[in-house]
């Protein structure tokens, strides 16, 4: 019928589109494409996602001698490309697969991005890799947990983060050494929202754990964004656990501190794992309350100086909020990807996905606390690794966990306020 | 006659955008409104047609999807095997639920598809045989064309537009015969429909059922194109949602109402959120609301109703000029 | 019954006050004037920002915050009825969620753009902590919010059934022509029924602040307990909602305990659609 109507303002937008990317399109950059939740519920963690490439780019693209030997700092742009700078086009996901794969469309062929990063969530992330796979465009990934990212047998996909599997280690280890110490680790809660990363966590936390004849001892599954924890904090009041894993996202981490105060409930020994307890949003909201909390990290500031020091200052700068753990494990991806262009020494997608395959960083390339990067056929990092940090004055993490690393020795018990 | 020109006119436009607007990304908005307007159509059977605005259709197009991916995932058989299972399920599960909400009025009719919708998403997100919490995957490489995993989105394209023809054709059938009578019926006045001996219980529940199924077949095409399901994407509020307001957006009751709707707001929200949502500061979502608070502050009654009536102006106009002409 | 089981209900009947708190203001535009609000939950999170601002900038409690945030949102209430909701009645129903649908959007993220997507909180001690009766813990911050909503059901079930503004607002409600016929004009009634509404619900956002963290997309979580509440309480019942809402609690508050976190939110939904089925106008519907 009268469907010529609507043809006008798509056909304009349509051309709008195209005008737009054509004027972009600019010599001598290396376009990356970075899709993150710019919306939604995630946003926080998308916008900090978003400040800490922007700090990786300003180290890549100007010159910054101060950092020493860290790769891609010294000169400006990318040696290995004649000092082409980098560009990153962002994309927001809105949280929605469907979104994320549209975005990541667009950016590999409208933009013309070499390749990308990305996308927060693990479903996300799973639908915009899967176009990227199509498009034969590598796809690096530092951030997502979920297991099977890395078993579709893809190409093009690479993944830096410890995943459940790592850190379920770092903790077996944690408490076999606190228990070494006199503290008391038999009795274990895990507390774990129904996402995909709070179940896949929760459950390998559960499969590990039996695996050496210490199997946990209490499950609490809650939905998140929860408008009420009391009786998840009375259920843990009424089986006294020695330790609790929080496995939750900055809103119900929030509201758990808040509870666990009104309702005066202090496990001898709170554990977190990452996500909502690393959020400066949390420290912000209730650090004072959690004092004494443990939690897992890839990142630490370091000595003044170091390069990870200048990055928090940096990042700091840029954001108006502390480095976290999950913004470092973004931009630990993003210069990995970066270091793997230099290498390649062209934005050939093919080229840029063998000096992937090859890359082989050591712990002191990298600027957070891995053994370093080297993937398997799966396009894992195998060298990934965690360590244990404590909120000890309700402030700032200091690492605790392995010894090698710690800044400070473990304070027990858990304080709270 | 004049009506069957425009109607030629416009299929051939839509059939000739992908060849116009060509690139990858251009084609796949062609296909999401589309496929968006599959949805919506089969929403308008029952929220537009026979005014009984249902607010959880998302758990038909969860249905579909789930399907989709299900038959792949459990039985290694092509999503599309899964696209008739799940309209069975769909239309049975529209019966037992139709039921007992269809008897509620106005607004608790709403509200009680709300909390089936929710009370859906919370099951599936705590059921393994569904994935839970981490959904369903389609096939990661296409087996064989009949995975309908495909790069390009021209062949989904006229795929959608085949099951989009099919859906307005059954539509337009539904209202030519008796049964969208007594739906129009209904929607005045359902007090005065029953008085008037039309099987009012009967028909909305026929007309959910029907909705139920064609909201299905779009949700199973949305999880064949993006080869993956989880319980937010198939079975969020905000589906329905957006759903419902495409259809309001381009006008309820009106047989390409939906499709206009979805015209608009497809490329509404992905074209903002290119331009904008890079940027992380949420501008994508203030204009796109702004926009869709003045159309509702303007055009209660939806776009096509606006045009429609700016139609019917001028032909008054021109047959009064045809009568001035003639009686001078 | 033990010492836990009685916290628990004490906690759910908190709870169940808070929703009842923030469903108020939506009963009074859904169930009496008829009009779908989907942007009610973000009056709430706008109502929690004023309270956060306040105390930011102010260093101000709620004492402060509750009565500006109950201002600012009246204000807003009116504008939003002049400037959207009396042409969108005009239309069909679907028009209200279209429109309503689009102002949550609008106002979500305009906050979004201006306060940023960091989750914010106000200091947990700002309304006198915890305190301890008989072994059961009771937050000041709750009890204050839950004594609020006893107040706010009382006023306005008194406004409506003992004065005569209500009384024009319910003939408006009712048949607005007729009203119209009696000297009553509808866009004031109307008007004045939104900033009510809206005022409630910035009350309510204010309060809810002092125990509940502040973020731009928190009206999504709370928007559908107020849409369960009202609903269940049954549309055009002031009191329906305040029981309604201590039900939800209480029930959700004894299922998250005994059967389970995940379940909790499925048995509410559960027991609702089949409370419809014995009972399809709600608890203190009209027929």
């Amino acid at each position: 019928m009268r469907l010529s109507k609507l043809v006008g303002p798509l056909a304009a937008a349509a051309i709008a589109m195209g005008l737009a990317s054509g004027a972009m399109a600019q010599q001598k950059t290396v376009k990356i494409g970075a899709v993150f939740p710019l919306s939604g519920n995630a946003a926080s963690a998308g916008v900090h996602a978003k400040a800490a490439i922007e700090v990786a780019l300003d180290i890549i693209n100007n010159a910054h001698p101060e950092f020493g030997n860290f790769p891609l700092a010294k000169n400006a742009g990318l040696a290995g490309l004649g000092g082409a700078k980098v560009e990153v086009v962002f994309a927001d996901n809105q949280g929605s697969p469907a979104t994320g794969q549209n975005q990541a469309l667009r950016l590999i062929t409208e933009e013309k991005v070499v390749a990308l990063t990305g996308a927060y969530q693990s479903g996300i992330t799973l639908t915009a890799s899967a176009i990227a796979e199509k498009y034969g465009i590598p796809f690096v990934n530092g951030e997502s947990v979920a297991s099977n990212l890395t078993e579709r047998g893809f190409k093009w996909f690479f993944r830096t983060t410890p995943i459940a599997t790592d850190f379920a280690q770092v903790y077996y280890d944690f408490f076999t050494e606190m228990k070494a110490s006199g503290a008391k680790t038999d009795n274990i809660a895990v507390v774990h929202d129904t996402t995909e990363y709070g179940v896949s966590v929760a459950n390998t936390l559960a499969a590990t754990f039996k695996e050496k004849g210490h199997p946990i001892a209490q499950d609490v599954a809650y939905t998140t964004n929860a408008t009420d924890v009391q009786s998840q904090v009375l259920q843990l009041k009424d089986k006294k656990p020695d330790v609790v894993i929080m496995i939750s996202y900055t809103s119900d981490a929030i509201l758990f501190a808040k509870t666990m105060q009104a309702l005066d409930y202090k496990p001898p020994m709170l554990l977190a794992d990452d996500s909502g307890y690393s959020d400066p949003s949390f420290i912000k909201a209730a650090g004072k309350i959690s004092q004494g909390v443990f939690n897992r990290s890839s990142w630490s500031v370091g000595p003044a100086g170091s390069p990870t020091a200048i990055i928090a200052k940096l990042y700091k700068e840029k954001s108006g909020d502390e480095m976290d753990d999950t913004a470092a494990r973004q931009m630990q991806a993003f210069f990995v990807l970066a270091d793997a262009i230099d290498r390649a020494g062209s934005t050939e997608p093919a080229k840029i996905q063998a000096a992937l395959k090859a890359t082989d960083l050591k712990p002191e390339q990298l600027m957070i606390g891995y053994k370093g990067v080297k993937f398997d056929d799966k396009g894992q990092n195998i060298l990934a690794s965690g360590l244990i940090i404590q909120l000890q004055d309700g402030e700032n993490y200091v690492a605790v966990f392995p010894k090698a690393n710690a800044e400070k020795p473990p304070v027990m018990p858990y304080k709270g306020w | 006659m004049r009506r069957t020109f425009w109607l030629a006119i416009a299929i051939v436009l839509v059939v000739a955008y992908p060849w116009v607007f060509s690139t990858p990304f251009q084609q796949r908005l062609g296909a999401l409104v589309l496929l968006y307007a599959i949805a919506a159509s089969a929403w308008n059977i029952i929220g537009g047609y026979a005014g009984q605005v249902s607010v959880g259709h998302v758990v038909f197009f969860g249905c579909g999807a789930y399907a989709a991916m299900g038959a792949y995932t459990h039985f290694a058989l092509s999503p599309l095997v899964g696209l008739p299972a799940g309209l069975v399920a769909s239309v049975a599960i529209a019966a037992v639920i139709g039921v007992p909400t269809l008897r509620l009025s106005g607004h608790y009719f709403s509200m009680a598809t709300i909390a089936v919708a929710e009370l859906a998403r919370l099951i599936v997100t705590n059921t393994d045989y569904l994935g839970a919490a981490v959904g369903l995957s389609g096939p990661t490489v296409p087996r064989n064309v009949f995975d309908l995993s495909f790069i390009s989105a021209l062949p989904y394209y006229y795929l959608f537009f085949a099951v989009l023809a099919v859906t307005l054709a059954i539509t337009w059938w539904m209202t030519n015969s008796r049964m969208g009578f007594y739906l129009r019926a209904i929607r005045d006045s359902e007090r005065a429909a029953r008085s008037l001996g039309a099987p009012a219980s009967r028909t909305k529940l026929y007309a959910y059922m029907l909705s139920a199924g064609l909201t299905s077949v779009a949700g199973a095409l949305y999880a064949m194109m993006f080869g993956f399901v989880d319980p937010d994407s198939g079975l969020g509020l905000l589906i329905s949602v957006k759903i419902l307001i495409m259809a309001a957006l381009g006008g309820a009751g009106l047989l390409f109402g939906p499709l206009v709707g979805a015209a608009i707001l497809v490329p509404l929200e992905e074209i903002s959120n290119s331009l904008l949502g890079g940027k992380g500061a949420g501008l994508t979502f203030v204009v796109y609301g702004a926009i869709i608070v003045l159309i509702a502050r303007f055009q209660p009654g939806g776009i096509l109703a606006l045009i429609n009536r700016l139609w019917a102006k001028r032909k008054t106009k021109q047959e009064s000029k045809q009568g001035a002409a003639d009686a001078s | 019954m033990s010492i836990v089981l009685v916290q628990v209900i004490v906690g759910g009947l908190l709870l169940g006050a808070v929703y009842a708190l923030f469903s108020s203001g939506l009963t009074l535009v859904w169930g009496m004037m008829n009009v779908v609000n989907f942007a009610h939950g973000d009056f709430v999170m706008l109502g929690m920002y004023v309270a956060y601002v306040v105390y930011t900038l102010l260093g101000g409690g709620p004492l402060l915050g509750a009565p500006l945030a109950t201002l600012v949102l009246a204000t807003l209430g009116i504008v939003v009825y002049f400037g959207l909701i009396r042409d969108v009645m005009k239309g069909p129903m679907l028009a209200q969620i279209l429109g309503t649908f689009g102002l949550a959007l609008l106002l979500r993220y305009s906050v979004f753009w201006w306060f940023g997507a960091n989750f914010l909180s106000l200091p947990g001690d700002l309304v006198g902590g915890t305190f301890d009766v008989f072994g059961i813990r009771i937050e000041a911050s709750r009890l204050l919010a839950g004594i609020v909503a006893l107040l706010v059901t009382f006023g306005l079930h008194l406004l409506l059934t003992r004065t005569t503004l209500g009384s024009r607002m319910l003939a408006v409600a009712e048949d607005s022509t007729a009203a119209q016929l009696m000297g009553i004009r509808p866009d004031s009634m109307q008007a004045i029924a939104w900033a009510i509404a809206a005022g409630a619900t910035g009350l309510a956002g204010a309060l809810i602040a002092t125990f509940f963290y502040v973020v731009p997309t928190v009206g999504e979580t709370l928007g559908i307990v107020a849409f369960v509440t009202v609903s269940l309480g049954g549309f055009g019942s002031v009191p329906g909602a305040l029981i309604a809402g201590l039900l939800i609690g209480v029930i959700e508050s004894l299922s998250g305990y005994l059967i389970g976190a995940v379940y909790k939110d499925m048995v509410v939904y559960a027991l609702f659609l089949g409370f419809l089925w014995f009972r399809p106008q709600g608890l203190m519907g009209k027929t």
